[in-house]
């Protein structure tokens, strides 16, 4: 019985308590040495927000569309061939095997 | 609380029922899936063993395999009528189609006039007229079809203004018979065309009522006098054994990447089908060529293209000397794809390689502006940052050749039925059939041309399927199977399960494909050769000692991979033994010492007065290898390429010529 208790609890509490360790560690490393001994010293960096489940959502969708190197071509038309839906950034075939983002895929 | 205690009881009978109770008692355990519906004549018989389960199903069809080719395949079936099986070992849209991401070809004639008559020329050209000519006509024929079948599934081609689908140039493709300039022939999705036709092909099969049976196994195919009666798997996720009985049989398993140190393959590519078929005592054909690709990441096996050579790249050895220059003064890095992968594995082999086992080289990028690297090709930092974790604009990318494809597998005639060679003739293999990259029907005959593979899976999986519904009826009548049939299969599952020799799986698969990447791979003399089938024979004898750990049979990783490094060694032993024999250089398969092609007249000159050679005299020839799994040991014969097209009218027959790009 205690085992099967052990497994219930284990099953149940396991992604909350996943996430309460989580978000407990990167509080606990985010604070800088001195916060305990209360001393004068000045952060090194800001205090970042937690990222909890509800934080991680919550990043500016902007910030990864910027991220991404081979840009989108308006409407998806190529302005040069014409291509609606085709591959974006450059011709995938000028160097006579497909290339895409410097892996060749085909050849 | 008693739902939670409920299911956790149950949680604990299943822990208590795999540790203290004994093999036998498991039979009586319930099965992981619930029989309804047409499953429901699946049987438990103890025919087989006694100590594992095996279930009995019937169906009128069953393919094994689920990437490009199976799924036209199985669905292709069910909308004929046939209760189709799908037999897989990853779910449909995991197979490695998915990641081919270049485009599909076909004559459709959207950009400029064209004729799939030059499509089937180019092909031809591109086999070193290895290929079978009516294969090849009956592919390039169906091409435009196929593609707009595709389109009509829901594949998302890209389009031009004028709403047609739009095709580039790509794959050695020409006009007029190689006399027109460059035909635009490649249809593409964005960038994945592999990912979409994989997608959309499941999406299209659920609409037919094929029955999945996803993360299975397939170990053997049921054989009872020269005719395929099905297939043995074993279920992954709860260790028991399916046997499917079915008048027709598709094998569409993909290839065998995973012999070399460095593919691009997943590791999934393991070669089952051929091997399965090995098993069967029937043959292989053209496993020698393999497709090479000269700069693949180390570790990773991703390609880098060639594009980086083009805008200034260079190949450093150890000494950090630019040796292409020794290779090919005058192209330098920018020689054919070949000769830089042959000059790559001879500074290898002569000491000069970098990293502690000295066996790649180094792609220099760093001495380029970053500014111009990230114009023309953008995304390169962030692909050798992900797969090599080198900063490209300080620190060279390490490369070495990379296999990329295998034009070889089971030989299959333009309909897909597996043949075999006696006597002079073809001979069909009743109830076998084969399609996609495991299938070598032959198309693709010495070296695949670019966008060719994707085409070849949906039309040889069609042509399965067409073929079945032209020769069989749905609904009818199994013949008898012995009631012990698959029983060496399961014997050799229960003694992989508990081998206790003294080497691991991971070993044995790591000296393989070192053995293979060295000895087998684009640099191809007789010695190199010889030595690498003597070192095969010596590793494939090194299997009767091998060792797995886990002893269980719910989802028992260890004997999966075991039972793929069995797989893996009939392929290997076969391409090595297959090249060593094949003393010329055609295609993909190049040998230093013997240079040229090697066929019935020397097509370099005129024709006129020239003799003939016999068969055995030339090598413009399909190999067919038998491999005896006990000792290990390949036989070789050999098969003639068919050099008339289905129709001499429509689409004459491309007679040999020089290859000359």
């Amino acid at each position: 019985m205690s085992l099967l208790r052990v497994c219930c609890t284990a099953a149940r509490g396991f992604a909350s308590r996943r996430v309460f360790l989580e978000s407990t560690m990167n509080t606990a490393g985010l604070r800088p040495a001195g916060y305990a001994s209360g001393g004068v010293t000045k952060d090194k960096e800001p205090l970042k927000k937690a990222k909890t489940p509800q934080g991680r959502f919550d990043m500016e969708e902007t910030e990864s569309k910027s991220k991404d190197v081979l840009e989108r071509f308006p409407d998806d038309v190529n302005p040069e061939t014409k291509e609606k839906g085709g591959p974006r950034g450059p011709e995938p075939t000028r160097y006579g095997d497909w290339e895409r983002k410097g892996r060749c895929i085909d050849f | 609380m008693a739902a939670v205690c409920a299911a956790s009881r149950v949680l604990g009978t299943k822990i208590l029922s795999c540790k203290s109770l004994p093999a036998v008692c498991q039979a009586n355990r319930q099965l992981h899936f619930s029989i309804y519906g047409k499953r429901g004549d699946a049987k438990i018989s103890d025919g087989v063993s006694n100590q594992y389960p095996v279930v009995d199903h019937e169906f009128d069809a069953v393919v094994v395999g689920a990437g490009g080719a199976g799924l036209r395949a199985a669905f292709g079936l069910s909308e004929a009528g046939f209760n189709t099986a799908c037999v897989t070992k990853l779910f449909p849209t995991r197979s490695h189609t998915v990641a081919a991401q270049g485009g599909i070809n076909a004559a459709l004639g959207n950009m400029e006039q064209d004729d799939w008559r030059w499509h089937f020329y180019d092909t031809v050209k591109g086999s070193d007229w290895l290929g079978d000519q009516d294969a090849i006509h009956y592919m390039t024929e169906q091409a435009p079809a196929a593609v707009v079948e595709l389109e009509n599934f829901g594949m998302p081609f890209s389009r031009t203004d004028d709403g047609k689908i739009y095709q580039r140039a790509f794959g050695g493709q020409s006009l007029k018979f190689g006399k027109g300039g460059q035909a635009h022939r490649c249809c593409c999705v964005a960038d994945r065309t592999g990912h979409s036709l994989l997608h959309t092909l499941y999406g299209r099969s659920l609409r037919y009522d094929t029955s999945y049976f996803v993360e299975y196994f397939a170990l053997d195919l049921l054989m009872e006098d020269g005719e395929c009666k099905g297939v043995i798997a074993l279920c992954m996720e709860d260790g028991s054994i399916h046997r499917f009985r079915a008048k027709n049989t598709v094998i569409a398993t993909g290839g065998y990447g995973r012999t070399f140190f460095s593919c691009t393959s997943a590791h999934t590519s393991t070669g089952d089908g051929n091997a399965m078929v090995t098993r069967a005592g029937l043959p292989c054909q053209d496993l020698e060529f393999v497709q090479f690709h000269p700069t693949g990441i180390y570790g990773a096996g991703c390609l880098i293209t060639e594009g980086c050579r083009g805008e200034g790249g260079i190949l450093i050895n150890s000494e950090g000397e630019r040796f292409m220059e020794r290779y090919a003064p005058n192209a330098k890095d920018l020689a054919s794809r070949d000769v830089v992968s042959r000059s790559m594995t001879i500074e290898i082999r002569e000491g000069r390689g970098v990293g502690p086992d000295k066996d790649h080289v180094h792609l220099q990028l760093h001495h380029l502006p970053p500014q111009q690297l990230a114009a023309r090709l953008p995304g390169i930092s962030e692909t050798a940052m992900i797969f090599a974790g080198v900063d490209v604009t300080k620190e060279p990318i390490p490369v070495l050749p990379t296999v990329h494809y295998n034009m070889g597998g089971i030989p299959t005639n333009y309909k897909g039925q597996v043949i075999t060679y006696k006597d002079g003739q073809d001979h069909v293999v009743p109830g076998l059939y084969a399609c996609g990259e495991a299938g070598c029907a032959s198309v693709h005959g010495a070296n695949r041309l670019g966008a060719n593979s994707l085409l070849d899976l949906v039309v040889f999986g069609r042509a399965c399927a067409l073929t079945i519904a032209e020769i069989d009826t749905p609904g009818e009548k199994l013949s008898p199977l012995k009631p012990n049939a698959g029983e060496a299969s399961v014997a050799n599952l229960d003694k992989m399960r508990y081998a206790n020799g003294s080497t691991r799986t991971s070993e044995i698969r790591l000296n393989m494909q070192k053995t293979m990447q060295s000895h087998a791979a684009v640099f191809r003399t007789g010695d190199v050769l010889k030595e690498g089938c003597v070192k095969m024979e010596s590793v494939y004898k090194s299997m009767d000692d091998i060792k797995t750990f886990d002893r269980g049979i719910v989802w028992n990783t260890d004997l999966v991979e075991t039972l793929e490094l069995q797989n893996l060694m009939l392929n290997a032993v076969q391409t090595i033994v297959s090249a060593e024999a094949r003393k010329e250089s055609r295609g993909a398969h190049a040998r230093e010492d013997f240079k040229d092609r090697v066929d019935e007249y020397d097509y370099s000159k005129p024709l006129q007065g020239q003799v003939k050679k016999p068969f055995e005299q030339h090598w413009r020839k399909h190999t067919l290898s038998y491999v005896d799994p006990e000792t290990g040991k390949v036989t070789l014969e050999y098969r003639p390429v068919i050099d008339s097209s289905l129709d001499a009218e429509d689409c004459a027959a491309i007679p040999p010529a020089i290859r000359s790009y």
